[in-house]
């Protein structure tokens, strides 16, 4: 059946009863229908045994569902349509015998009279099941017929309407101008309006000024602002990585990135497209990648010991939920671990879902794997600049004159004849702690047996044999991969072949191995070094320092160490070689290691595992493009026309660098190759480590197919959730729009479509509304919302009158526009913009403004809260730094989240501590300062905040206060001046200070107004 | 007539009714004030859906619960092992690793013998280590559960199983549920607080008092022992109580205005809550001033007024071990006092239990004796002022960490035993708690581990059981403590029937 025939009258309780003592009677009431009436009964007392959960079904009866054609007799017999009192169903529920009663007394539920009456009539009148509502796809309805079509100025006006008329209601006067005014510009924008704007509306209110406004505050940028915060909440957005150790993550190109969107309108399809898959769109770009960091604000847990593929698994599990119940109003989440109770969907088919997701590379590692270089604006301009500059200085750099040919083929000769690095054959090798150390033909040392937590190798060598006479200059250490290290090593440990060589030392020993001298080391350079493990940091003389390769275990390494002054070696005499490696875990030790020796300069000299004399003497016809290219560069370095130029290169190089560094690495999503693809499993129990049967990608059966054109992966996912047959997305997503601008939800419960959640109030609007969001706006948010401000019902009073709130007390069909308690961002941004201190920077890294000491005391973190003393400390409040694990406390206590799991929808509070907040918390005594400081009357105050003049009665009251209070400070001068400091109105050349501190006393008044903190 | 019981019903029905499809009009106000009413006497405070888990059978009226944050070593302390002797310095056998996860513990650990002496004591004959000599003395009122297990071993998420009902985030508190159901009793203070010690707050941070899923208006309190007890409590500087009160007065009067306006109730709540905060203002710093109790007292507890622990700015955890810091004693102090003001639960934290062994300021030999003896007298002196009190009675006081210490000790930094190194790993499978007080029963032992204190012998108390068995003296039915959310009727015992009242230990 379609949505319109499925009304929902208003169940007479009366009716109920009066049933309740003649059943006869009932063919005269209303009819009660499955969905509406039955099945939320059903749902609460009995489908946890008898509904979609095979595991947890009972007696093989379900409940949710009619029986299928060859039921069992017995399953049959549940329900007799029209036949109550022959249907078992009825004498269950209504049996006193407590063994047959139904739900049995133990479990805690009992069907009231009124419920079994619900029941008994809809047998009674033929036990007809109908389809969810929310899972048929939604029908264009005609407009209704209305009893004023003048009220109506468009067509949402006429589905209100409607709906007032079946409830006797009439909608409330338009507001007054200066309510309308400061309601639109908060609802859209998140701030109060600016005086400009107030001059000049309330001037001229008309409809087409009205509009103009409309049209202006969707193009100022304070609009993206506002309404990427409503999406991060949606997107568990936060600054840190949450559970135990709460590390910080860089993610706000994430969050910059959806004010982009809002502020360009980016259609809600492709925003879901790119947020959901943008990587795998063809020729994906950086931005469409960085839409994707949607998906990696899951948490990632530092914490030791903790299992990795335990916490990837958490993160992909709450994609999946987060996913489904942002595009589709719908809990998955409990299927993790059973059967969906109440919705149509089984256990397997959530893990065949979440196939989809788990083919991601990341696995909730320490870096938060794989990140992308996500430039800003500014960055990549300045970026482009930079290499524009190097592309220039390349040019001349890469000269080829035919004295450079020449020049180059004859150093190349050399090269080839004088191999740079000789290997050298050690006469001995011994570890301090254990380790074997076995001297191989190739004049490599192999570690092996016991492995130490740390060591120190010595290796002596004979230099001799390498060099003869010529004074040493480098030494070459190869730290090389062998068969019986793990993975290869070149380190000793099977689970991180890494190594840490903490300090190199080099003495000269006679022959029986007593020292002579040290040799000090200078400069050093390696093939390859980890990040914060540079080779520099084998010679610094720290040992907690030291040259690491990670990630590139398995591979060879090399480092060079120049010798701080050239030495020639008598014969007979020795270098005894100290490799210390003292990384305190993990036994990070060398399994391979080889040294050679060089006579060459050291700027000559190359980190290459092949060395350039090899590369040289590689005949020119087998030389490889890289090593061609190896041998050019280390010419072009010595040779004289290009030195100087090579070091203005290497200086703008230098300068790429440093901003490379500073560009943020945002996590993204990104997909294994095929050949890694993972498999996916049922878990039993939920358990990650209890594998079920092995599932491919497939959506739950109730919701279709995806398209086969498409191969099985999130875009296939992102698109099926746009497809016009999906009954869900477009109505999930504007009555999430709706209800921010109407208080609540048409569906009330935003985060549950499903059974278990509320019923539309108006559903033939809702879906007239998802069909325009579809089609006639073309998924653009900022079309779809400007329909909704110019409705009559937006437009209308507030005032509850004594017939709106006899008729219609909780406002369900709007007879007149909703109040409600700003959020807490709202509430702070509006105080600081009134008071003329908000910075309107957009974007940018989250910032410090104050907070209480002593609030950031979590454990195992060193993460500091540095209060911003520039405009940091007055920006909006989404740009506020958010640490999962401790929240900004005066958003905590206005309902913000802490971003931990996907929040729909701010459950609104009242409560002691927000009055606590908006009276003494710094923000607010500094904005009271700047209001004081800026406007010069009590009335002007007033009017930056609420728009409209205070009444007489208001501004008398206030008068009254101003007299106190100026009472009281001309008795504490002291007083006053306190207040000024606390407010941080330093100026000393103010006049009358104190007459200032009675207007930050006023101004603290008006900031905590009921009228100031509500959306009027 | 107690206001707040009404106020805070208010706010539940509030919350529900907005939650479920219908606002509050002034009517629906009225009514809800007349029906609070007429139910005050038989039936204070909490909402209707958590009303209707009532059993009318309360042993205890409030909860002091005393958690160790890191898990103190149940070997150390309660759990007698001389078998555990013979195995020390040997490797653990290999049926006591297959399967198993550790958080550190990597390969071959070697057995740990208690590092400790234990004798008998009291009545009971509890044996108790030698680290707690306050507490043996008063031990007699205690019953000791040597069973306790979880299934989680890593702090936050056992953390969170153990007050939150699940190891994940998101989910109200005990705290929350408790007040949730029974309301509070005094119309100054918040019906839960909180108060941590230790120099850090626990590892999963404020979700452990967050009220999840039910009105914020439940979540609990942190009252902070440095600056004010509660975020914003003091007024600015230059703004007297005059001046406060002048300032709340015009405040409410603008406020009716506008209410007389546009006749929305929920400007009337606001008006209520501001005055509430009023009252805070004056009422938390009074209970928080434990300079007001007399010497005795301080002396029964090591109580220290004014004391700020130099501890609390450390970034080295090292420095937190260091001396007698009395901030949990006063803690404990704190707890009595605003229990006797109807405080529903006060929950503290005492961080620094973490005994791995990797340093002498995480370790069994050097850091344990301090943090026990940081703890020892507060808790016997809190027993004993809660008995001279008579509030021992309708007090369940509870002491626990989130999980126990392995038999074995910790290998993966030291091999050998060493000064100052000695540690023991995480264990879910069986470690100590115990409680007192409010429908307990004194001077028990309750569960038997085996001989080296590796699994349980006797008498599992699983989480979920502990969880039911709170409830359950609190005369709440912890079976039908619902609050449907998300399509699922949620509880404290989570989703299946797997916890049961520990019948053995009550009074």
């Amino acid at each position: 059946m379609s949505l319109m025939q499925c009304d929902f009258r208003p169940l007479a309780i009366a009716g109920v009863i009066f049933l309740l003592t003649d059943l006869s009677e009932c063919q005269g009431a209303e009819p009660v229908f499955f969905t509406k009436d039955v099945r939320p009964l059903l749902a609460r007392h009995c489908l946890a045994c008898h509904g979609a959960d095979e595991d947890a079904r009972q007696a093989d009866l379900r409940l949710d569902l009619p029986p299928a054609p060859d039921a069992n007799s017995e399953t049959a017999a549940a329900i007799v349509p029209r036949h109550p009192d022959r249907s078992e169903l009825i004498n269950r529920i209504t049996s006193a015998d407590p063994d047959r009663r139904m739900p049995p007394p133990d479990s805690g539920h009992s069907m009231t009279p009124e419920e079994i009456v619900v029941v008994r009539q809809w047998i009674a009148e033929g036990a007809h099941y109908e389809t969810h509502w929310a899972f048929e796809p939604p029908q264009r309805p005609d407009l209704p017929a209305v009893s004023d079509e003048t009220w109506c100025r468009n067509p949402i006006d006429f589905f209100v309407r409607q709906q007032l008329d079946a409830h006797t209601l009439t909608p409330s006067p338009p507001a007054e101008p200066a309510v309308l005014l400061r309601r639109l510009v908060l609802d859209l924008t998140g701030l109060p309006p600016s005086e400009t704007q107030a001059a000049e509306f309330l001037k001229d209110h008309s409809d087409e000024s009205y509009e103009r406004l409309v049209d202006e505050l969707l193009a100022s940028p304070g609009f993206g602002e506002h309404w990427a915060r409503m999406w991060l909440d949606l997107a568990r957005y936060a600054d840190t990585k949450g559970y135990e150790k709460d590390q910080p993550r860089t993610m706000w190109r994430y969050r910059d990135w959806v004010i982009d969107a809002f502020n360009q309108d980016m259609p809600f399809d492709q925003m879901t497209r790119e947020q959901i898959a943008g990587d795998l769109l063809p020729d994906a770009t950086v931005n469409q990648q960085l839409a994707t960091a949607y998906h990696r604000n899951t948490m990632t847990n530092d914490e030791g010991g903790t299992d990795n593929e335990e916490f990837r698994m958490a993160a992909v599990k709450d994609r999946v939920d987060t996913t489904v119940q942002v595009w589709m109003g719908l809990t998955m989440g409990c299927a993790k671990c059973h059967s969906h109770k109440y919705d149509p969907i089984s256990q397997r088919e959530y893990y065949r879902f979440l196939a989809y997701f788990d083919q991601t590379e990341d696995e909730d590692r320490p870096d938060d794997a794989p990140k992308l270089s996500t430039p800003t604006t500014e960055q990549s301009r300045r970026l482009a600049e930079l290499n524009t500059q190097i592309a220039e200085v390349r040019q001349r750099y890469q000269v080829s004159t035919p004295e450079y040919a020449t020049a180059k083929q004859a150093w190349i000769s050399e090269q080839a004849r004088q191999p740079a690095w000789r290997p050298t054959t050690p006469v001995a090798a011994t570890s301090e702690n254990g380790s074997v150390l076995t001297i191989r033909k190739d004049g490599s040392v192999l570690a092996s047996g016991e492995r130490p937590a740390t060591d120190v190798y010595s290796i002596t060598i004979d230099p001799q044999s390498a060099v003869k006479d010529s004074p040493l200059t480098a030494i070459r250490l190869e730290a090389m991969t062998h068969p019986s290290l793990p993975r290869g090593g070149p380190g000793r440990t099977k689970n991180d072949p890494n190594f840490v060589l903490s300090e190199l030392t080099v003495e000269e020993v006679d022959h029986d191995g007593n020292p002579i001298r040290q040799l000090p080391l200078a400069n050093s350079r390696a093939d390859f070094s980890q990040n914060n493990w540079e080779v520099q940091k084998a010679i610094d003389g720290d040992p907690s320092t030291g040259w690491a390769i990670s990630p590139q275990q398995g591979q060879p390494h090399t480092a060079i160490f120049q010798l701080q002054k050239a030495v020639a070696i008598p014969p007979g005499l020795r270098l005894r070689l100290k490799l210390s490696q003292q990384y305190p875990a993990n036994s990070l030790l060398l399994g391979c290691v080889r040294i050679s020796v060089s006579d060459r300069t050291f700027e000559s000299l190359s980190a290459d595992p092949l060395g350039l004399s090899e590369i040289a003497a590689v005949p020119e016809s087998e030389r490889s493009d890289e090593q061609n290219k190896q041998l050019d560069d280390a010419f072009r370095r010595i040779f004289p026309q290009t030195a100087t130029i090579w070091n203005e290169l290497a200086e703008l190089e230098e300068r790429v660098k440093t901003l490379n560094a500073e560009i943020p690495q945002t996590p993204v999503m990104k997909d294994r190759p095929p050949e890694k693809a993972r498999t996916t499993y049922v878990h039993v129990r939920g358990n990650f480590l209890e594998h079920g049967d092995r599932v491919q990608p497939q959506l739950p059966e109730a919701f279709g197919q995806v398209s086969e054109e498409l191969p099985a992966n999130r875009l296939a996912v992102a698109e099926w959730l746009l497809s016009k047959d999906n009954p869900l997305t477009a109505r999930v997503m504007v009555n999430r729009l709706w209800a921010r601008f109407f208080g609540r939800g048409l569906v009330e419960t935003e985060e549950d479509f499903g059974q278990q959640g509320s019923l539309p109030t108006h559903p033939a609007l809702l879906d007239w509304l998802a069909i325009e969001f579809r089609t006639t706006d073309q998924w653009s948010i900022k079309r779809f919302l400007k329909r909704l401000v110019l409705s009559s019902a937006y437009r209308q009073s507030s005032v509850v009158t004594d017939s709106s709130r006899q008729l219609d007390p909780e406002n369900r069909w709007l007879s007149r526009s909703p109040r409600f308690r700003l959020s807490a961002e709202v509430i702070r941004d509006q105080a600081l913009a009134a008071s003329g201190l908000l910075s309107r920077r957009i974007g940018g890294p989250s910032v410090m403004p104050p907070q209480p000491d002593g609030i950031w005391k979590a454990t195992y973190s060193s993460l500091k809260w540095e209060t911003a003393e520039n405009e940091d400390r007055w920006r909006r409040g989404l740009y506020t730094f958010l640490r999962r694990t401790s929240p900004y406390p005066s958003m905590i206590t206005f309902d913000a989240g802490s971003g931990e799991v996907c929040q729909i929808r701010r459950i609104r509070t009242n409560t002691p501590l927000q009055a606590l907040v908006t009276l003494n918390d710094p923000v607010y005594i500094e904005a009271a300062g700047g209001l004081a400081r800026s406007a010069a009357s009590v009335e002007s105050m007033f009017r930056r905040l609420l728009v409209r003049a205070p009444r007489d009665e208001e501004l008398q009251r206030l008068q009254q206060l101003q007299q106190q209070v100026a009472a009281e400070f001309q008795a504490s001068p002291q007083s006053a001046a306190d207040l000024l400091t606390e407010a941080r109105v330093t100026e000393p050349e103010l006049a009358d200070r104190q007459a200032l501190a009675v207007r930050i006393v006023l101004a603290s008044v008006l900031l905590n107004l009921d009228e100031t903190v509500t959306r009027p | 007539m107690n206001l707040h019981f009404q106020r805070l019903q208010l706010q539940t029905r509030r919350h529900l009714l907005q939650s479920s499809g219908t606002g509050l009009g002034a009517i629906a106000l009225a009514s809800l004030m007349n029906s609070s009413r007429g139910e005050e006497s038989s039936m204070p405070g909490a909402s209707d859906v958590a009303r209707a888990a009532r059993t009318g059978m309360a042993k205890a009226r409030s909860v002091i619960y005393l958690h160790m944050a890191g898990s103190p070593s149940q070997l150390e302390l309660f759990d007698y092992k001389p078998a555990l002797e013979k195995f020390h310095n040997k490797e653990c056998p290999q049926e006591y690793l297959e399967g198993k996860r550790f958080a550190f513990i990597r390969g071959v650990p070697k057995m740990l013998a208690g590092q400790f002496r234990f004798a008998q004591h009291g009545d009971a004959g509890q044996w108790i280590s030698e680290l707690l000599p306050e507490f043996s003395k008063v031990s007699d009122a205690a019953c000791v559960l040597r069973t306790v297990n979880t299934d989680q071993f890593n702090h936050a998420p056992a953390q969170l199983l153990l007050h939150t009902g699940q190891p994940r985030l998101g989910n109200p508190a005990m705290g929350s549920w408790v007040t949730w159901g029974l309301g509070s009793e005094n119309q100054d203070l918040p019906g839960f607080v909180v108060l941590a010690s230790g120099g850090k707050t626990p590892s999963a941070g404020k979700s452990l008092w967050g009220s999840g899923f039910l009105p914020t208006i439940y979540q609990g309190v942190q009252c902070r022992t440095t600056g004010d007890p509660v975020l914003h409590l003091s007024d600015p500087k230059g703004i007297s109580r005059t001046t406060r009160r002048q300032t709340l007065d015009a405040l409410r009067d603008l406020n009716e205005m506008q209410f007389q306006y546009v006749g929305d109730p929920e400007t009337q709540t606001r008006i209520g809550q501001y005055e509430l905060a009023f009252r805070m203002q004056t009422a938390v710093p009074e209970v928080m001033d434990i300079s007001r109790e007399p010497e005795h007292i301080l002396k029964l507890y090591g109580a220290v007024p004014g004391f700020s622990s130099a501890a609390e700015s450390a970034d080295d955890p090292r420095v937190l071990y260091k001396g007698d810091d009395p901030t949990f004693a006063n803690n404990c102090l704190l707890a009595r006092r605003l229990v006797e003001q109807g405080v529903r639960f006060v929950q503290l934290y005492d961080w620094g239990w973490d005994h791995h062994g990797s340093s002498p300021g995480e370790s069994i030999d050097e850091t344990l004796p301090i943090k026990a003896r940081q703890i020892d007298r507060a808790v016997a002196g809190l027993l004993t002022d809660l008995r001279q009190r008579g509030l021992l009675d309708s007090t369940l006081v509870i002491w626990g960490g989130e999980f126990g210490r392995t038999p074995m000790m910790q290998n993966n930094v030291r091999d050998t035993l060493q000064k100052g190194f000695i540690g023991r790993d995480h264990h879910p499978y069986a470690y100590t708690m115990w409680m007192a007080g409010g429908g307990i029963k004194p001077g028990t032992a309750w569960g038997q581990t085996d001989e080296i204190g590796y699994y349980i012998g006797e008498n599992p108390v699983g989480v979920r059981d502990l969880q039911a068995t709170i409830l359950h003296l609190l005369g709440i039915d912890p079976y039908r403590f619902s609050f449907p959310w998300q399509g699922l009727d949620n509880r404290l015992i989570g989703p299946t029937s797997d916890g049961k009242v520990v019948q053995g230990i009550l009074a």
